[in-house]
């Protein structure tokens, strides 16, 4: 470590405690210890943040993974940004595994763009450089003024498959939806195999379809504005019967996306992917969100095995439904953590990194 | 009146109704879920393009929660071309941990008092408020206190906590005479109300006739509830910043002041450009 700087300090500030799992393995790897910092709720259901070493001068890396009260998380983040902001720390980088809200990142009829909210806060309060992985939309880079770092699981995903599926040589990279198809070339190009998209299943109601509303929101009924200035309507798609476009028969089928949250979709294309004669199904998605009954769901769907990362803790999920396992993406993100803080270049991460990874 | 719009978060959707219905209007259509991941997500329902928009969202329950879907509210409201919005916040949530000055916010702010319904509800509730006592808890809220004893033209008294040696706990000590008096004790918030139930069996044993607890929020959160019903208050009064209903199950002594007229007025005032400081003296009818 480089001593003639001010100093390093990793906090991090989760109060639940399997959210502190990835703060103390980062903090391992570097051969630091954690910063001395108290966070809890009081009984009215506040937070408090109290920070019990000084970070005068110093680079802090604020390592924070979202717990199932994602606006909790959010707020003790803020809370500890700013406080280390007041008290003259030199830099404040956030290093968010999982970037909250990063579904709520486009218009949809009259809702909000959360992600840019979350953006303008973090900035706010204080943060100078923000380390995250595999968000949703790249473009959510350019919600910040400040530098953004998205690093990718891929690598990590990739070597699992190599490493733990016997036969992947005979698999397909499968995408579930349209929406997918540029991450499963990007693995397919990598592993030299071949892909299947999956078309026309129904989309949920929680995807981030654009539904074309921009201002004015267009009329439904015609009937009551006046004939001459009617504005043509949006033609609303066609749901077209599921088909799978590329050949999975007696094959590996790797399904292959950023998160796993709701695991209807997911469940179906295994279905139909079954159905098509593959023998053996994966699911790799880098954060596992798994939410509510979703356990279940894999436990009793055609689906063999889950892969996610460890972006998000996900110990609970594991004990309902022993097909999920997980990869450990820990190192890069300590890696990312040395080089920033040794001002040394962060290429050497994205090398084998595809543009449409 | 045209031009203005009135949402509710899910905080307390009990006031909001009840401002709205004082205005005449009705509440705007908004949807607040959570998705499957806890995630916030809001949807308005109405056009609010060139509105006067209210928002009305208070910090208590689960305030992070609430706090996230203020935000989004907002952010809402404004993306789809409101002319003006407002946050209508009747308990500020994380005022403890900063002060709640003016001076901390780039935006106008309207601070508005409990007061004058405070002083409506002494005078109509108890029958012996001319010979009353107006008692603080500590001594940070002596002027709060004093303003209070000075428009009844009643006697203030006050408890500090005094430390004798360096390892023993506070004493209370009560400044003022209380003895055969009816002692209010005023503050603005109660959490766990371990300190006014303290001040409560000081007043007692100090000679007072009956004590009640008048503050403007209820937070009463851990043994608070506990606490009060093992204490010797005659009642304790707490305005509607924060819903009460639940609580009120639990306790028989609290009694609930309606508020919602202060901030419908305020609405009222500040949609129509009149000054707001009547506010600061008198309750509307």
């Amino acid at each position: 470590m480089n001593h003639t700087k001010g100093g390093l300090v990793i906090f991090t500030a989760n109060s639940h405690p399997s959210s502190r799992e990835m703060g103390k393995r980062i903090a391992e790897r570097l051969g630091v210890e954690l910063g001395q910092l108290q966070v809890y709720q009081e009984a009215n259901r506040e937070t408090r943040v109290q920070i019990q070493e000084s970070v005068r001068g110093k680079d802090v890396f604020v390592i924070q993974t979202m717990s199932k009260d994602v606006n909790t998380s959010i707020m003790e983040m803020l809370i500890m940004v700013y406080a280390c902001r007041t008290s003259c720390a030199r830099s404040i980088t956030g290093v968010l595994p999982y970037f909250p809200y990063s579904k709520q990142c486009k218009m949809r009829k009259r809702g909000s763009i959360v992600t840019k909210l979350i953006a303008s806060m973090m900035c706010k309060a204080g943060l100078t450089h923000l380390i995250t992985m595999d968000l949703h939309q790249k473009e959510i880079q350019g919600f910040f003024n400040i530098p953004v770092d998205n690093l990718r699981a891929s690598p990590f995903l990739l070597q699992y498959i190599q490493e733990e599926i016997p036969d992947y040589r005979n698999a397909v990279i499968v995408a579930k939806s349209p929406a997918s198809a540029k991450r499963a070339q990007s693995f397919a190009e990598r592993l030299r195999l071949g892909i299947a998209v999956i078309h026309g299943e129904a989309q949920d109601a929680e995807s981030d379809q654009v539904d074309g509303r921009h201002s004015p929101p267009t009329v439904k009924t015609t009937g009551a504005i006046h004939p001459s200035m009617e504005i043509p309507l949006l033609i609303p798609k066609e749901k077209p019967p599921i088909t799978v476009v590329g050949d999975v028969g007696g094959r590996i089928a790797i399904i292959v996306d950023d998160i796993i949250d709701d695991v209807d979709s997911f469940v179906a294309a295994a279905e139909t992917l079954k159905e098509r004669g593959a023998y053996k199904i994966f699911v790799m998605a880098t954060h596992g969100l798994l939410s509510s009954e979703a356990p279940r769901f894999i436990e009793e769907s055609a689906i063999d095995e889950v892969v996610v990362t460890n972006t998000i803790p996900h110990e609970l999920q594991k004990l309902q439904c022993p097909k999920i396992k997980t990869v450990d993406i820990s190192m890069i993100l300590s890696e990312a953590i040395r080089r920033i803080y040794n001002g040394e270049s962060m290429s050497y991460l994205f090398r084998n990194i595809g543009v449409d990874d | 009146m045209p031009n203005i719009k009135i949402f509710s978060g899910s905080s307390h959707p009990d006031l909001s109704q009840k401002i709205a219905d004082r205005l005449g209007l009705e509440l705007g259509k908004v949807v607040t879920k959570k998705f499957s991941n806890q995630e916030t997500c809001v949807e308005i329902g109405e056009s609010v393009r060139g509105e006067d928009v209210y928002i009305v969202q208070s910090g208590c329950g689960e305030i992070n929660d609430n706090l996230m879907e203020l935000l989004i509210m907002i952010n809402a409201c404004k993306i789809a071309s409101a002319s003006r919005v407002t946050a209508v916040i009747p308990c500020f949530p994380y005022a403890r941990q900063d002060k709640k000055d003016k001076s901390f916010f780039d935006i106008p702010v309207d601070n508005l008092y409990a007061e004058p319904a405070v002083l409506k509800w002494i005078k109509e509730n108890i029958l012996e408020w001319k010979n009353c006592i107006i008692v603080s808890p500590d001594a940070g809220g002596a002027k709060r206190v004093t303003s209070i004893a000075d428009r009844l033209n009643v006697d203030f008294a006050l408890i500090h906590k005094e430390r004798k040696k360096a390892n023993e706990v506070d004493r209370m000590v009560l400044v003022g005479d209380v003895t055969d008096r009816v002692a209010i004790l005023v503050d603005d918030m109660a959490d766990t109300c371990g300190t006014i139930c303290h001040a409560a069996d000081k007043l007692i044993s100090a000679g007072a006739t009956r004590v009640y607890a008048i503050l403007t929020h209820g937070i009463f959160s851990g043994p608070a509830i506990s606490r009060i019903n093992n204490a010797c208050f005659e009642a304790v009064v707490v305005t509607n910043t924060i819903p009460q209903e639940e609580k009120m199950k639990h306790c028989s002594k609290i009694q609930v002041i309606d508020i919602s007229m202060i901030l419908a007025e305020a609405i009222r005032r500040t949609h129509n450009g009149e000054s707001v400081s009547y506010l600061f003296s008198h309750v509307p009818l």
